[in-house]
């Protein structure tokens, strides 16, 4: 189908051009009746080639941010709580039972947030310091490794 | 055929063990510490799982964590590589309690090499030559007195629970015993746990000569050749090459079907090799390492044999496919191993590699996982890569090797690579005239300077 006004190629390189300066992975805009979309695809999780500034894929399932709205990088706020060793992350005390925290709770320093299951052993994982939950990274029963972000407390 | 394998490693025996997986078809889990995150062999596996931070302690020796790792995965099997956990049979056995398969020999065997008054006492139940010395530790200095006296002076006073070139003090005369036994115990106690020590012949100008074995854990055993590891400093091997400039075919298949014998008595499982000091065309067993070596490519080299790749079939229950006569020996190989260090102090230089070009060509090998750009980290050993050639004479090796050395970029860092490019250049070298003590003697002498 030919589209009914030429296309604006100046638009369309200069929405690239944005897209690489801001590290948007896609933008669209319209205008005067004409919708414009550019796009990038994801890196691909396994590469032929090794290449230096890929990150190693992560099949332990990568993190699922909860009630996010900015895409910020959760390891690089000042109250992210990591993993402190590999194993199952449980969110309540048994099955069924209350998660010990939800969005929202109020916690103090030494509450327990958590479970890490290893070998048999369950690991209760303190809050480090007084706070609010604000994010909840992972989801119960999901398998965790060493220094994964898993909450973050304000 | 193990489903997937946890590698219990880094650096390049962890690519090394990846490689071998992949051709198997065998599905792969990486280990790693934090600081090394961009491993290239962490890159190409399957699946990875970050165990800890870098402290080799809380990470690539930590038990609980690489337990856990297997769970979360479903690993059904684990590679040790060498070094970390690799000839720990407390590791080994708590894999097997967990259902989790240790690609390395039955922990009772690890344990009794582990034990170097053992593993003496039980190669010469084996009928393996050994070192003139003492028959297991020494309980008193009167004892040693005595024991020093019957086989001559100098002797080495050394760890039973060290190995390696680790724990061993030399006295050159009585009156030096007193002081070298009893720091030889105060660091044993301190690095190994256990101040059990026994006395040695010193020999004089031997040759560090090993062989390589391998057995299916059911009575069947083939050695696979010797490698001269004579090129050390302190006590860390430096070249390695097979076959010896210093013995025959005859001596070879000699001291090769007393080993192989010996390992099919003791129905012994994996590879491992048996160390031999060398002189006067006198085999003198030292210890055996019950791993997979840095060096194996060397023996790979010259018989075309996949070492890791048997070492995982062996440890899947499955019997040896290579009969010692299926074993030929074609042309020589050496290895260097290359170490991010001044070529003169040896001081370490960790940091980023700016520009890498690995030798190709004919008969050249690389086993290293650095990459261009890549920053060694401070944590670990220094070991940059292994470069291995193969020729089909000895010359025609060190000819390949010296253009290859002269090939190989690595920058950014300081190498071992100039001390290498000395060595092939040397007559001792190129006449293959050397033992244990001639790399610190031609370094004490001013080798690399000038």
């Amino acid at each position: 189908m030919s589209p009914k006004a030429p296309i604006d190629q100046d638009l369309i390189r200069e929405l690239a051009r944005l897209l690489d300066e801001t590290g948007l992975t896609e933008i669209e805009i319209e205008q005067k009746g004409l919708r414009v979309r550019v796009g990038r695809q994801a890196p691909m999780m396994h590469a032929s080639l090794p290449s230096p500034v890929h990150v190693a894929p992560h099949p332990v399932a990568t993190p699922v941010p909860a009630a996010l709205e900015t895409q910020v990088d959760p390891m690089k706020h000042p109250g992210v709580v990591t993993s402190p060793m590999v194993g199952v992350a449980y969110m309540a005390p048994e099955p069924g039972a209350r998660p010990f925290v939800d969005i929202g709770s109020v916690v103090k320093a030494g509450d327990t947030l958590l479970i890490i299951e290893a070998m048999k052993t369950m690991n209760q994982i303190p809050a480090p310091s007084a706070g609010t939950v604000i994010q909840i990274l992972i989801e119960d029963g999901r398998p965790v490794e060493f220094g994964e972000p898993l909450m973050i407390i304000e | 055929m193990f489903d997937k394998i946890l590698i219990a490693n880094r650096g390049e025996i962890a690519l090394r063990v990846l490689r071998a997986c992949k051709e198997l078809g065998i599905a792969t889990v990486a280990v790693h510490s934090t600081a090394d995150a961009d491993a290239m062999h962490v890159r190409l596996a399957d699946e990875s799982v970050c165990i800890g931070p870098p402290a080799a302690k809380d990470s690539y020796l930590n038990i609980y964590a690489l337990v856990s790792a297997c769970e979360i995965t479903g690993a059904d099997a684990v590679h040790p590589g060498y070094g970390f956990l690799s000839e720990n049979a407390r590791f080994a056995e708590i894999l097997a309690e967990h259902k989790i398969h240790f690609i390395g020999p039955r922990a009772d065997h690890i344990r009794l090499m582990g034990d170097k008054i053992e593993a003496k006492r039980t190669a010469r139940q084996l009928g393996i030559p050994v070192v003139p010395g003492s028959d297991g530790g020494v309980a008193s200095d009167a004892e040693a007195r005595a024991i020093a006296a019957s086989i001559g002076f100098p002797v080495l006073v050394k760890a039973a629970a060290g190995g390696g070139g680790r724990g061993m003090k030399v006295a050159h005369s009585e009156a030096e015993l007193g002081t070298a036994l009893a720091t030889a115990r105060a660091e044993a106690k301190a690095a190994f746990g256990d101040d059990v020590v026994y006395l040695e012949r010193v020999l004089g100008r031997p040759r560090h000569i090993e062989i390589q074995v391998l057995g299916d854990g059911k009575g069947h055993a083939i050695h696979l050749g010797e490698r001269d590891c004579s090129l050390q400093r302190r006590h860390q091997k430096v070249w390695e090459e097979g076959p010896s400039p210093a013995i025959n075919a005859g001596e070879r298949d000699q001291i090769g079907e007393t080993v192989a014998k010996a390992m099919r008595e003791l129905k012994y499982l994996g590879v491992g090799t048996v160390e031999f000091l060398y002189e006067d065309g006198q085999f003198y067993f030292i210890e055996m390492n019950t791993r997979i070596q840095v060096e194996h490519p060397v023996t790979e080299m010259i018989t075309g044999i996949d070492l890791i790749l048997e070492q995982i079939r062996v440890a899947d229950d499955a019997e040896l496919a290579i009969s010692q006569d299926d074993v030929k020996f074609l042309g020589h190989a050496i290895e260097c191993r290359i170490n991010a260090e001044n070529p003169v102090s040896f001081r370490p230089s960790p940091g980023k590699i700016l520009h890498y070009h690995p030798p190709g060509g004919l008969g050249v090998r690389v086993d290293s996982a650095v990459y261009q750009g890549y920053t060694i980290p401070p944590y670990y050993d220094s070991l940059v890569g292994k470069l291995i050639v193969h020729g089909k004479t000895r010359g025609e090796c060190l000819m390949r090797l010296r253009r290859a050395l002269d090939e190989i970029v690595v920058d950014g860092i300081e190498t071992t690579l100039p001390l290498f490019r000395a060595l092939v250049r040397e007559p001792d070298i190129a006449d293959g005239n050397y033992h244990i003590h001639w790399l610190e003697r031609f370094l004490a002498e001013g080798g690399m300077e000038g």
